[in-house]
């Protein structure tokens, strides 16, 4: 309807979709490379996944600043613009969350010992559940789609859970007999990992917030 | 043509203030660029004026006759009393101060059209009620259908914009009906011009000061009022275009500026809140009272003034 006048709108709406298919890249190749670090820790496949995910996440900011600049041209009404612009700077902390993550690894040569990987695996794929569900969330509000409760409740689930197994690896790993060093490092790495879910639950619940905000 | 500049800076000013009661809330928020509300807004005017503002014409000139020279002092009278309301900060009403004015001349000339005042004067007690009964109607109807379309947010977001200016261009066009008497009725009661020569010529001046003075005044009263989400500005934009057109059928020209704080208040009714401050009510109430008497006084004054004559002792 109206598309015609609204040339820069459509093109926002078309760079968040960008963004969210962006999002989603950053997400398969953090997670490949946080499993391949499981399976060979510090090996080149690594590496390379890692640049890979640095690479989407310099991709997503570009497509921010994007979007700020047509924002800042007065795309949008006042509301819509806050909303969009408020939605986008919470959601855009997640990739750097995976960037850190990536970035802990590597330069701290960290080696997850084989008795968390388990645990690891399962907080990296819950988080990475909430994360797509969140991308189906972000969408369905955009699109006034319903639905949109139900995934903040499955994010909601995913993030409890997050904390559970995150909690059970701090202690698993205060319990354990490696270096104290290495377990400074670990728990640093696995709070990082916490942060994942925990934004994606903040994010949920703005969006929620946002929904009810914009019913008459 | 010089006896009209008094009605031609009364439009003028009255353009200058007025527009922000049909575009205000959408420029103010930056929903609309100005430079297109103000196009579009003097363009309906005229549209308005020349169209429709027949019925209003025929209403102030009827309230009393007139001759050229009481025509040139009411709308003095009227465009110094929006003036010093305006100075005074206070929400002046061009159509209290031209009627408050006419009522002068009336009384001077001992001949005051009692039917057609009383008219007048429900009108203005109807206006800020009518205002908040329409958005209160129109708000429950259409949040209904808005809350249960699958509109997206891009969707929405265009929906109302575009809704705001057609609303907007549709109160442009009622204000242009409803005012254009305010501007130049006089003059057709004097039998200075024709009717469509009073509407065009109200028309343009108004529409002169939509473009020229409107922009500061749009872009606050939005801020001073009250901030309102985009689909109730939507409403009041709506509810105000509604208002100022259902008196132009009528034939009495009214307050917009009365329109908006009564559908204002019909917001702040469904919402539950208080969207008007106490201060801007007490305000507006003492401008609604004092209007038609300052510019009443104003031309008596004058009417009296021009009368003196310097005796040389």
């Amino acid at each position: 309807m109206f598309k015609f006048f609204f040339k820069q709108e459509n093109k926002v709406e078309e760079l968040i979709y960008k963004y969210l298919e962006n999002f989603q890249l950053i997400c398969e190749n953090f997670e490949k490379a946080v499993f391949s670090c499981i399976r060979e820790p510090l090996c080149e496949e690594f590496n390379f996944l890692k640049e890979q995910t640095d690479k989407y996440e310099s991709k997503a900011d570009d497509i921010i600043d994007e979007i700020n600049n047509l924002m800042y041209g007065k795309v949008l009404i006042p509301d819509s613009r806050e909303d969009i612009m408020k939605l986008l700077h919470a959601l855009d902390k997640i990739p750097g969350y995976l960037e850190i993550v990536l970035f802990m690894i590597k330069y701290q040569k960290l080696v997850i010992p084989e008795k968390f990987f388990k645990d690891i695996q399962d907080l990296i794929e819950v988080s990475l559940e909430a994360c797509e569900a969140l991308s189906k969330q972000i969408i369905g509000f955009i699109k006034k789609e319903s639905g949109t409760r139900i995934l903040m409740n499955i994010i909601d689930k995913h993030e409890s859970h997050c904390d559970y197994i995150e909690k059970r690896l701090i202690q698993k790993t205060f319990s354990s007999n490696i270096d104290p060093f290495i377990k400074l490092q670990l728990k640093e790495l696995i709070i990082c990992m916490g942060d994942i879910s925990d934004q994606a639950d903040r994010v949920s619940k703005m969006i929620n917030i946002l929904s009810m905000k914009r019913r008459v | 043509m010089y006896s009209l500049l008094g009605g031609i800076f009364l439009g003028w000013s009255l353009g200058a203030n007025d527009a922000s009661n049909i575009f205000g809330t959408a420029v103010s928020s930056r929903m609309i660029k100005f430079w297109t509300a103000a196009l579009l807004a003097s363009v309906f005017v005229i549209l308005g004026a020349l169209i429709s503002g027949q019925a209003g014409i025929e209403t102030l000139k009827s309230l009393t006759s007139f001759n050229i020279s009481q025509a040139i002092i009411s709308s003095i009278a009227a465009a110094l009393t929006v003036s010093v309301m305006t100075f005074l900060g206070l929400p002046v009403s061009t159509s209290q101060a031209v009627v408050g004015a006419i009522i002068g001349i009336g009384i001077i000339n001992g001949q005051l059209n009692i039917a057609g005042l009383g008219k007048v004067f429900i009108c203005w007690f109807t206006t800020p009620i009518g205002g908040a009964l329409i958005t209160i109607t129109l708000y429950k109807f259409l949040a209904f259908g808005y809350n249960y379309l699958k509109i997206g947010l891009f969707g929405s977001d265009q929906l109302l914009k575009t809704c705001l200016i057609i609303s907007g261009s549709y109160g442009a066009y009622a204000l242009g009906a409803n005012n254009v008497a305010n501007v130049t009725a006089v003059f057709v009661g004097a039998g200075t011009l024709s009717i469509f020569g009073a509407a065009l010529i109200g028309g343009l001046s108004i529409a002169f000061g939509i473009l020229t003075f409107s922009r500061p005044v749009m872009e606050t009263i939005g801020k001073k009022l009250v901030s309102l989400d985009p689909f109730s500005a939507l409403m009041v934009s709506m509810a105000v275009g509604i208002t100022i057109h259902i008196y132009t059928i009528i034939g009495v020209p009214v307050s917009s500026s009365q329109a908006v704080v009564g559908s204002v208040i019909g917001i702040g009714i469904i919402k539950g809140a208080s969207t008007v401050n106490t201060h801007t009510l007490k305000n507006i109430l003492l401008a609604w009272f004092l209007t038609p008497v300052i510019a009443c006084l104003i031309a008596i004054l004058i009417t009296f003034g021009s009368y003196l004559k310097y005796t040389g002792k």
